[in-house]
């Protein structure tokens, strides 16, 4: 292997892709979050021939969330490549291509797949870039789909990002909206880090699964980036804050929505990614409201809301805002609907929560 | 002149009907030749709907409607 095979930043000639205003200019095309996706993997395929797809079910059938819809038609089948079911092995192939300068995107088809191949991304993939002394890099990005609600049950049903995130040596990146499924796979095909690209099924704007408006939104046509690790404040509000991420983002806004006729001014805090994890975002927005609620369709306990918590208590400026949170208590996710949407953190969740934080 | 853009047959029979899922265009809006208009659902089979010429865009049908194959759904104008 020489030395330009280990280090493809130095080797590539692709020029990092802009950095665009979030707000998209008025009259810009719409795409759902699923088109977004597909759109920045292609485009980045189109730019660099050292990008490829490989997982299951990501060639005819285009991901079965429709994250690489249309892309074997326009690259092939060296480039979309349809894997048995043998995660570990298709894993491994994606990191070994990695090191040698390819930059592949992988898919694991639900992140609760991930304890078949664990070690391939946790020993392996994350530790690589570490373990040679920085001499070699993994610039692989492994896309998986999370989360709920539509009843597929304990094993595949499950948001997963704050075990993902304990785990040092990969990026966790968690979009929301149509603008930043697009920017942020964008920045993750040009990290030279492996990245976790995590989208919630329901944030894809998929015709057959209930679809929230959000899913649906501005997108420009012109390759850019999102910066991973920004987080992005998607309402603006003076009695408490929402901080958030993936669907939770939209069922917050919707929220915020409806108690603005009350009176109840709502900041939504769109954390984008949870590595790295935007403290001083975090910081700012406790400071200027005072209270703070964590919504997270992940596991309660050891995770996410937890080190929100421990951040909040690090810094002086946000010491002492009030802190709850709306989490999936630590149970495995039910099946049958009604249990299921007891444990997710629903709108109607959100809004006793926001409602018990301003009357606190 | 006109063009109309119908809800697309995806069933072998071709007289069933579907859901226009989503609108990517506002009424009244100007697209281009090939750009995508909607997204279309018969059972859980969905499809795109693709403007055929550029030009300004009256839809006919609302979001969530129920709508026969074949129907129109829009014309370009």
């Amino acid at each position: 292997m020489s030395v330009t095979a280990q280090n493809p930043a130095a080797a590539g000639a692709h020029a990092p892709s802009p950095v665009l205003p979030v707000e998209p200019e008025a009259g810009t095309r719409r795409l759902n979050t699923a088109k977004a996706l597909q759109e920045a993997i292609g485009s980045q395929m189109e730019a660099n021939p050292e990008v490829f797809v490989m997982g299951e079910d990501v060639g005819a059938y285009g991901g079965i969330f429709s994250s690489t819809t249309g892309l074997l038609d326009r690259f092939g089948p060296q480039r979309v490549i349809d894997t048995p079911i043998s995660e570990t092995a298709f894993i491994g192939l994606g990191i070994g291509a990695a090191v040698e300068g390819m930059r592949p995107i992988v898919e694991l088809m639900f992140v609760d797949f991930f304890g078949v191949c664990m070690d391939q991304i946790y020993n392996h993939m994350a530790k690589i870039h570490y373990e040679s002394g920085g001499n070699v890099r993994v610039p692989m990005v492994l896309m998986t789909a999370t989360g709920g609600g539509y009843s597929d049950g304990a094993q595949h049903s499950q948001s997963l990002w704050g075990t993902f995130a304990h785990l040092p040596g990969m990026k966790v990146v968690v979009p929301s909206t149509p603008y930043d499924a697009k920017g942020l796979m964008t920045a993750a095909i040009q990290s030279d880090d492996p990245v976790v690209y995590m989208f919630h099924k329901g944030v894809m704007g998929l015709p057959w699964m209930a679809k929230n408006k959000r899913s649906i939104g501005a997108v420009p046509e012109q390759d850019y980036i999102v910066p991973i690790g920004k987080a992005r404040v998607a309402r603006e509000g003076t009695d408490v804050s929402i901080v958030t991420l993936s669907l939770s983002v939209h069922h917050s806004l919707d929220v915020a929505e409806k108690l603005e006729g009350e009176g109840i001014s709502v900041e939504v805090l769109d954390l984008r990614s949870v590595v790295p994890l935007d403290r001083e975002a975090i910081v700012a927005t406790a400071a200027k409201t005072g209270r703070v609620i964590v919504v997270d369709e992940d596991y309660q306990s050891f995770g996410l809301s937890g080190e929100i918590a421990a951040t909040l208590a690090e810094n002086a400026a946000s010491r002492g805002a009030a802190f709850s949170r709306v989490c999936v208590p630590d149970v495995p996710i039910p099946y049958a609907r009604d249990l299921e949407y007891a444990v997710l953190p629903t709108p109607a969740r959100i809004e006793a929560a926001v409602r018990a934080a301003v009357a606190g | 002149m006109s063009t109309e853009v119908r809800f697309p047959k995806m069933t072998d029979a071709g007289d069933s009907s579907g859901v226009l899922a989503t609108w990517y265009v506002e009424d009244g809006e100007q697209v281009a030749a090939g750009q995508v208009l909607a997204d279309v659902a018969v059972e859980k089979v969905d499809a795109e709907v693709t403007a055929p010429v550029a030009g300004t865009v009256t839809r006919s049908v609302a979001e969530e409607a129920e709508v026969a194959e074949g129907a129109v759904i829009a014309t370009i104008a």
